[in-house]
């Protein structure tokens, strides 16, 4: 008996010891983590975009072949943005974060307008201002609202900035309005009505306006008065997207667009130095991103000038995500392309990019010598920091991604006259109610 | 009756025609569609787009260098975990089956009846109707983007446990199974040594279709396999159609699409002799 | 005493009988049944994620079979088209799939045809089965898309009109679906009955022939009937994948079911709950229907066919 009491304390006081050293190390393990950075860097995105220009211009490339900030080793997981593939990826990620090792947890993801503000306004970001970004002062102030909770917290910075306008092939406008000179075609298109003749005049000489039935979309889209989703969770379409439906049915009766997806590949063909396209509407990082066709062939036949409606389509956030182990690296990346000028200027030069920071777009856009060389030499960028004074960045909902994907592939059907209008509509509501079940379709 | 003889070979050589055409058509219909796989999968985006020729455009190796570094699409890596996955899941299903059929068709017991009856009645079942709770459960004990557990349930397939059952039924004589108890053999031994090798024509048939409904399988994968690094290749062909466009090059989605399926044809072009033949053997007479 | 002997030994040897079957049971119970009975049980839920936040799960009893049942604005119940949908591509399939099957079947073992290059034929129809449905379908997806390469021959040769598109017609999204499926699996049939015929036993052919009898009275007195067991099989296999119809249409219409949601299959219907948002709820009210309807058609397939065999 006295022997077993014995071996109990002895088992007992081990016990003690070893759980006190357990906790000790622990104790210490949390404390350097604190300081040290995680060796690995995760970042969620949908698409190579912003990969580019954080290759070429920020982390560093080590003999290993990969490319490291800091010590930590750059993971990127890219998931494609459509039919809410990379929101659900990235939600079910976010959701998971507690529970992952450190070593997989996110550090950083980015967002796209349509669904900046659901992250932004959740406790999967992180107060950035916290891991070191505190000045915004060159960034545009739409970005740093929309990045920006109900309780004044910043949670990310973007690294460009969207106005949009219309692309246009100079060749065709020549040939159809007798200029090509982007005051002068402004002065064609600078309303709907006119629009809409010149697409006529357009047709007339054997060409399309628009490559899409999209293509007009996000011009009507983003000057609506309401969310897609009101504070009641009921689905609201809105007169500006009504607007658009029957611009583009118009279009559509009259074959002055090509019925076809906006990220279609007919639209993409329709790029090519063979198109019969006049018109494309877009930003800067359209022409740089998904306008390959016409980099590699026709460059130089292009004029950007405002088109008949002022808007902003797109732009992509860098947030922080809760719980990163890599703050340091997450700061240093939002700063780099947010306030680092030589890079912002690289990616004006570079990449055609219409950066998120006022000060080099000015430099350009003031610049006699500067010119765009896909735009024949035109300085978008002085017409951009024009456009940019009017961007609204507002009545956004967390479920708009899918309502603007979905509205658009439901309408096409539709259009090319396989439904019915209010068939169409009501498979699109269908559409919205299986992937939001929370949401009020009736 | 020469006369008749002569009718005969002539309706016979009409006859022989008229199948020859059939067949070669649909030989026609199964590989044309390859074929323009891989002229366009030598042809560059530029070249595609502007209109379809036979001949090959000679890009072969760029488009697949583009195709074997893409970042988004790791095939290499899923070209792996497909084959694991469908190898596991073949090897699975068909011993299995085998051993299930053979214990349900040579053993005499009380449940027996009532088991056999089971299998059949859930045969009918869709693999689809247990996927919710599956996927619920893959979730909850984190076993999502885990490939075992895409391989571990064939091992209960009740389809092919019905085709091993009905071939043993058809080939397999007791008497067999009895010299060799009276031999000594153990009842393991008997299985693997004895009945197996009776079984291997049906077993061949049985692996092949379970490893390429494996291989195709996307469904399930689809729910289960999120992180990059664990997709199948059906996912990432999937992921094709849903694509960024931004920076769609149309030869390296043909590249990609060669790639899915050209192991397996590799494969198949050199044991199709032994696959038929195995297909064809299946059925012992008598 | 050898009544005896039998007996003891049939006792001893049952033991092994319950061995053997025991893999397939318990990995049968805790990967299938398990979760056919958790799917059941979600039905009754409402249990799904809205983005950063999870829904339930609420007790809500029948809602969910309520929610699928209830008619639409057009007077339509959904799941109902979903499943016709999926059976009339099931059968637009199947049908080529079985006759040709058949024919070539009976074709390469007609020894008096004796045809030539059986074995180049054999594995060129094979082929298409060991393509991936996916790859398969995403191929068929850029060379019919309008920029692909058959849209413009069909229209130099005047078949058809400037603005078809092949995926926006609900007659030529379900043939391609169709013509996909049959080309996929016909081989695998031929190859499965072809391996039912040899078994056969060829002396029954030699009578029949030496008493005179022509081919197709040959077909339909000795080989059908003789074929009938795999045939049952191959057919009732098809069927139910036919229901389960999922990787062709999704590929083909990316997800959506395009036009008008006339190629939407059932588990389509299942994945667009479940893959999002995982909806277990309502995924798991579309599974317990298609379990039912599933059930029922193969009771009705194996008694008819059943039926038809004494």
């Amino acid at each position: 008996m006295m022997k077993m009491k014995k071996v109990m304390s002895g088992v007992l006081a081990a016990t003690m010891v070893l759980s006190m050293a357990l906790t000790g190390c622990g104790d210490k393990k949390e404390a350097s983590e604190k300081k040290e950075e995680g060796k690995v860097f995760n970042i969620m995105t949908f698409n190579e975009e912003f990969k580019g220009f954080f290759e070429s211009y920020f982390a560093e490339k080590h003999d290993d072949g990969e490319y490291y900030v800091g010590d930590a080793k750059v993971v990127w997981t890219i998931v494609p943005n459509e039919n809410g593939a990379y929101q659900d990826a990235l939600d079910r990620a976010l959701l998971n974060q507690e529970d992952a090792k450190d070593d997989e947890k996110i550090d950083m993801f980015l967002a796209e307008a349509d669904y900046v503000v659901k992250y932004v306004k959740s406790d999967a970001t992180a107060d950035v201002e916290k891991m070191g970004v505190k000045d915004f002062s060159n960034a545009y102030k739409y970005t740093v609202e929309a990045a920006t909770d109900d309780n004044g917290v910043v949670k990310g910075t973007s690294f460009q900035c969207c106005p949009a306008g219309v692309i246009y092939r100079r060749s065709i406008a020549k040939d159809v309005l007798g200029t090509d000179d982007p005051d002068e075609v402004q002065s064609k298109i600078d309303s709907w009505d006119k629009f809409n003749e010149v697409a006529a005049e357009a047709k007339e000489k054997g060409y399309y306006m628009t490559a899409s039935d999209g293509e007009t979309y996000r011009t009507f889209s983003n000057n609506k008065e309401a969310a897609w989703v009101d504070e009641d969770n009921n689905l609201v379409i809105d007169s500006a997207i009504q607007s658009w439906m029957d611009q583009a049915e118009m279009f559509a009766k009259n074959d002055y667009t090509i019925l076809n997806d906006i990220w279609g590949e007919e639209k993409q063909q329709q790029m090519l130095d063979t198109g019969k396209t006049m018109c494309f509407f877009g930003p800067a990082w359209y022409y740089n991103f998904c306008m390959g066709n016409a980099m590699d062939t026709c460059k130089g036949d292009w004029g950007l000038c405002q088109g008949p409606q002022t808007f902003c389509w797109g732009g992509t956030w860098l947030l922080a995500a809760t719980g990163t182990d890599n703050e340091k690296a997450v700061a240093d990346t939002m700063n780099a392309f947010l306030n680092n000028e030589e890079i912002c200027s690289n990616m004006v030069e570079k990449n055609q990019q219409f950066v998120n920071n006022q000060k080099v777009n000015e430099k350009f856009a003031s610049d006699p010598n500067y010119g765009n060389e896909f735009l024949g030499g035109q300085n978008d960028t002085a017409l951009f920091v024009e456009l940019a004074k009017d961007i609204k960045f507002q009545n956004t909902s967390k479920y708009d991604q899918l309502c603007n994907e979905g509205i658009q592939q439901y309408y096409r059907e539709y259009l090319k006259g396989e439904v019915t209008k209010d068939q169409a509509l009501e498979n699109f509501r269908k559409f919205i109610k299986e992937k939001y079940p929370n949401v009020n379709v009736e | 009756m020469d006369k008749r003889n002569k009718r005969a070979a002539l309706q016979l050589a009409a006859a022989r025609v008229l199948v020859y055409a059939v067949i070669i058509f649909l030989c026609f219909l199964c590989l044309f569609f390859f074929v323009m796989l891989f002229v366009n999968s030598s042809r560059t985006n530029n070249q595609l787009q502007r209109g379809f020729t036979l001949i090959p455009g000679g890009h072969f190796f760029f488009n697949m260098k583009n195709a074997f570094t893409d970042s988004s699409i790791q095939i290499p890596r899923g070209m792996i975990n497909s084959f694991i996955v469908a190898a596991g899941a073949a090897v699975c299903t068909t011993y299995f089956s085998a051993l299930t059929a053979y214990g349900l068709y040579v053993y005499n017991f009380r449940l027996k009846k009532i088991a056999y009856t089971f299998i059949i009645a859930v045969m009918m079942i869709p693999t689809q109707v247990s996927a919710v709770g599956f996927v619920q459960l893959a979730y909850k004990y984190g076993l999502n983007n885990k490939l075992w557990v895409l391989i571990v349930p064939s091992i209960a397939a009740p389809a092919v446990f019905f085709y091993m059952y009905q071939y043993l039924k058809a080939t397999l004589p007791i008497d067999i199974v009895e010299a060799s108890r009276i031999d000594g053999s153990s009842e393991f031994a008997t299985f693997n040594r004895i009945v197996l090798p009776i079984m291997k024509p049906a077993m061949a048939v049985q692996m092949i279709f379970s490893f390429v409904a494996a291989w195709n399988n996307y469904f399930l994968p689809a729910l289960l396999l999120t992180k990059a690094e664990k997709k199948t290749v059906p996912i990432m062909i999937a992921q094709l159609r849903s694509a960024d466009y931004s920076k769609f090059d149309m030869g390296k989605v043909y590249m990609l699409i060669l790639l899915a399926i050209l192991p397996v044809i590799v494969v198949y072009v050199f044991l199709s002799k032994s696959i038929i033949k195995g297909v064809t053997s299946g059925s012992v007479k008598g | 005493m050898k009544n005896n002997k039998t007996q003891s030994k049939s006792v001893s040897y049952a033991k092994w009988g319950y061995v053997f079957i025991l893999p397939f049971f318990l990995v049968y119970f805790v990967f299938t049944f398990y979760p056919q009975v958790l799917t059941i049980y979600n039905s009754f839920f409402e249990n799904y994620r809205d983005g950063l936040t999870q829904v339930g799960p609420n007790f809500v009893g029948l809602d969910n079979y309520k929610a699928l049942l209830t008619p639409s604005n057009e007077g339509t119940i959904d799941i109902i088209k979903y499943f016709g949908n999926t059976i009339i591509m099931w059968i637009m399939g199947a049908v080529p799939q079985f006759v040709f099957a058949l024919l070539l079947a009976v074709f390469f073992t007609n020894t008096r045809l004796n045809i030539k290059g059986q074995r180049i034929m054999k594995t060129v129809i094979y082929l298409p089965n060991l393509i991936m449905a996916s790859a398969f379908s995403m191929l068929f997806y850029t060379l019919f898309s309008n920029v692909g390469p058959i849209k413009p021959l069909l229209v130099h040769m005047g078949i058809l009109d400037k603005s078809f598109d092949f995926f926006f017609v609900t007659l030529s999204v379900r043939s391609l679906v169709a013509l996909l499926n049959f080309l996929m699996w016909f081989g695998n049939t031929t190859i499965l009955l072809m391996a039912g015929i040899q078994s056969i036993d060829e002396s029954l052919f030699e009578s029949a022939r030496i008493d005179g009898a022509s081919s197709t009275r040959v077909f339909f007195n000795i080989t059908m009937p003789l074929l009938k067991p795999i045939f049952i099989y191959t057919f009732i296999t098809s069927m139910i994948g036919g229901l389960q119809m999922f990787d062709v249409p999704t590929v083909l219409t990316n997800a959506k079911g395009t036009p008008d949601r006339t190629v939407m299959t059932v588990i389509m219907y299942l994945n667009n709950y479940l893959g999002g948002s995982n909806n277990y709820g309502m995924a798991g009210a579309i599974s317990v229907i298609l379990f039912i309807v599933t059930g029922i058609l193969s009771l009705i397939v194996f008694k008819t066919l059943d039926r038809d065999r004494d």
